[in-house]
């Protein structure tokens, strides 16, 4: 569903284009036609000035009249010619000015030809110390019109024009608007349908209007992403089904074989030899039976099975229990357990038993990498700027080279592994991480070889007040 | 005891082999009047005939679950169950459904482990009430009475009050053990525990001062850095 902020904001970028490229165009237009406008109509010099410049040197000596050089070739360059009428309304001079012409002029005649043609040669008139010069321009060469406008036209001119301009841009904006909100009125089936498909939602869209093609392609996509989200949740539940059973398979001939190894360990008729075979097999079954239990919680929280019982935990007391069980199991001299809370405050909503398991794992995690020993130092903090918690479990121990970090939290055989797993069964990191993953939170692995281990492991805090 | 060893026990399981291995481990411990079922239908005609003292039902049956089994059981019988269940989440179930399971065992299991927890349930539920009497333990030259609440020392007696006592007895229970000052500060304020920590300070001093030779020195109740403290008892 587009918002109404949304809407508001695509239609105001909208109408912001319309105007913008409505008022270039106007300018674009104005610039166009003012320069179509001066070259047209002025090629050469203007008919009014050129005979006022015949009228001016057209001079009289003793009744003989003689125009200059210059404006002779003014004339010849217009094509145009000239001729001078007294105030009698005879022609007394002429220059070449074409036969057809009356030698004669009324008062009638004069008005006649100055407000349009001279029998179709467009005329221009100048007054003259002995009369009127008229200029006149080949036929058809210049079109002559009087304008004429009532003063309070031409005054209110610069109020239309600008209100003309307000009336093009609210008529662009309103049309604008207009197309705007249709244009909106169709995506929006498209744009819900895009975010239903972002969401994981199956979608269809009535294919109609300009944009029914993109809706067939929504609708394609669609029910595409449903039939493969159907076959992966198949997939995975076939997965996780077949990982339950095998392990539950798996746990009858355990049982016997723990239990019976375990009879055989602690009967005192059979031969000590014996026990203490019956003893490797019973530890071999326990270990079989602790990979069993993890692979079925690393597939579980994989495939999102595995159920979270969250309650409020105080990371503090958490980390002093497990410490405390590590060290009330005995653990070597070798190692030191030491203790940093940050924040004593530090409360997640976890499941107080995967956490346990996933920081035990940690520690065990340093323990059996370092057989000759290392301090183990577990750091409680949290960041109240994005609100999350960590628990470090960081060992000063070998390390482990940059490049194979990402390995670690990989499943063991899974093909994005670069390297083989050296020891271990392989799930304790990854079982942290979709631990921390199942809390929101992740997991985070720093090393260099010989510069330690340190794994983060950051939790959503709740924040109390 | 032996009255304990005559208890009827029922086994549920549909796996012969699980209920033959089973039956050979009760019998060893002294247990002779067994009875086997491989399913509900089974279990229930079991159970009104023979009536057995207590059930081991598997989480897993042929023919249902053992959560309706019990359901079905709890209609014509009282008697205790201890579960075997399969997967860690069936613990949650056990727990929290509050169907009067008496245990749970997972499986795969040590014998050993099933004994103790069958014949601590056996005990719990047939066995006359005992009065519950809490210890009396001795630390060097004192002697550390839990039941009375108190200390005695050359023939002279310090009372405990009920927070020392508390922090005496989740310690004492704990012994040689590392206790954290949470697990501590909630024995003794109870859920609410958070923010106690330099209060249990005190009260630690106290009781040092109760039960130690040299209190700035302690000899049996020691702290753990950063972690708890730790009550050692040599017995």
């Amino acid at each position: 569903m587009i918002d109404i902020e949304s809407t508001v904001r695509i239609l105001r970028r909208f109408t912001n284009a319309t105007i913008i490229i409505s008022i270039s165009l106007l300018i674009i237009n104005f610039v166009l036609l003012g320069i179509f406008v001066f070259k047209g109509t002025n090629t050469g010099q203007p008919p009014g000035s050129v005979v006022r410049e015949v009228a001016e040197s057209l001079h009289a000596s003793n009744g003989i009249y003689s125009l200059a050089p210059a404006a002779e070739d003014i004339l010849a360059k217009n094509h145009a010619w000239a001729m001078l009428i007294d105030s009698t309304g005879s022609v007394v001079w002429h220059y070449m000015a074409p036969a057809e012409l009356p030698e004669r002029y009324s008062l009638a005649d004069v008005a006649r030809f100055t407000r349009s043609y001279l029998m179709d040669y467009p005329v221009f008139v100048w007054e003259h110390s002995e009369g009127l010069v008229v200029v006149g321009y080949p036929r058809g060469s210049l079109a002559k019109y009087m304008q004429i406008y009532p003063t309070s036209w031409v005054s209110s001119l610069p109020l239309k024009l600008v209100s003309l301009i307000v009336i093009n841009i609210t008529l662009a904006l309103l049309l604008s608007l207009f197309i705007g909100s249709r244009l909106i009125r169709s995506i929006r089936p498209l744009t819900q349908g895009i975010e239903d498909l972002a969401e994981d939602r199956a979608v269809y869209i009535e294919p109609k209007g300009i944009l029914s093609n993109l809706a067939q392609s929504v609708n394609r996509a669609s029910a595409l992403l449903q039939q493969k989200n159907e076959s992966l949740k198949k997939r995975d539940e076939a997965r996780s089904n077949w990982i339950a059973v095998i392990s539950h398979d798996i746990r009858t001939p355990l049982s016997m074989i723990l239990g019976y190894a375990s009879d055989l360990e602690e009967n005192s008729a059979v031969p000590a030899e014996q026990r203490k075979q019956a003893g490797i097999i019973r530890q071999q079954a326990e270990k079989l039976r602790a990979l069993v239990h993890d692979l079925n919680l690393v597939s579980m929280l994989e495939y999102e099975m595995q159920p979270v019982d969250k309650k409020p935990i105080r990371l503090s007391a958490l980390a002093r229990q497990i410490a405390s069980d590590f060290l009330n199991q005995g653990l070597d001299e070798r190692f030191q357990l030491e203790m940093e809370v940050l924040d004593e405050k530090a409360l997640v909503s976890g499941d107080e038993r995967l956490l346990t398991r996933a920081i035990s794992n940690l520690i065990q995690n340093s323990i059996n990498h370092n057989p000759d020993g290392c301090r183990i130092q577990l750091i409680i903090s949290s960041d109240e700027g994005n609100k999350t918690c960590r628990f470090i479990v960081a060992d000063d121990g070998k390390g482990v080279p940059p490049d194979q970090l990402s390995d670690l939290l990989e499943l063991p055989y899974s093909n994005k592994r670069k390297h083989a797993r050296k020891n271990g069964h392989g799930l304790g990191l990854p079982m942290v991480a979709r631990i921390a993953r199942a809390h929101q939170g992740c997991l985070h692995l720093y090393s260099d070889t010989g510069k330690g281990f340190k794994a983060e492991v950051v939790l959503p805090a709740i924040v109390s007040d | 005891m032996d009255d304990i060893k005559n208890r009827k026990i029922l086994i549920v399981d549909d796996e012969r082999d699980i209920r033959n291995m089973i039956d050979g481990f009760l019998r060893k411990e002294g247990f002779t009047r067994i009875y086997h079922a491989s399913g509900c239908a089974e279990a229930l005609s079991v159970c009104t005939s023979v009536k057995p003292d207590i059930a081991i039902l598997d989480v897993m049956l042929p023919d249902g679950d053992g959560f309706a089994l019990l359901s079905s059981l709890r209609q014509i019988t009282n008697m205790p169950v201890l579960f075997l269940s399969a997967r860690g989440e069936d613990e949650d179930r056990l727990l929290d459904l509050g169907l009067g399971a008496d245990d749970y065992i997972v499986k795969p299991f040590l014998p050993r482990e099933l004994i103790l927890r069958l014949m601590a349930i056996l005990r719990r539920v047939y066995s006359p009430p005992r009065q519950a009497q809490l210890s009396v333990f001795r630390l060097g030259k004192r002697v550390i009475d839990l039941e009375g609440s108190l200390v005695r020392h050359e023939s002279a007696e310090y009372p405990l009050t009920a927070k020392e006592h508390a922090l005496l007895l989740k310690l004492y229970e704990n012994r040689n053990r590392i206790v954290t000052s949470d697990a501590l500060c909630q024995a003794a304020w109870n859920d609410d525990y958070y923010g106690y920590e330099n209060t249990l300070m005190v009260h630690i001093r106290r009781i040092r001062e109760k039960i130690e030779d040299d209190p700035s020195s302690p000899e049996y109740l020691l702290t753990v850095r950063g972690l708890g403290y730790k009550l050692i008892v040599r017995e």
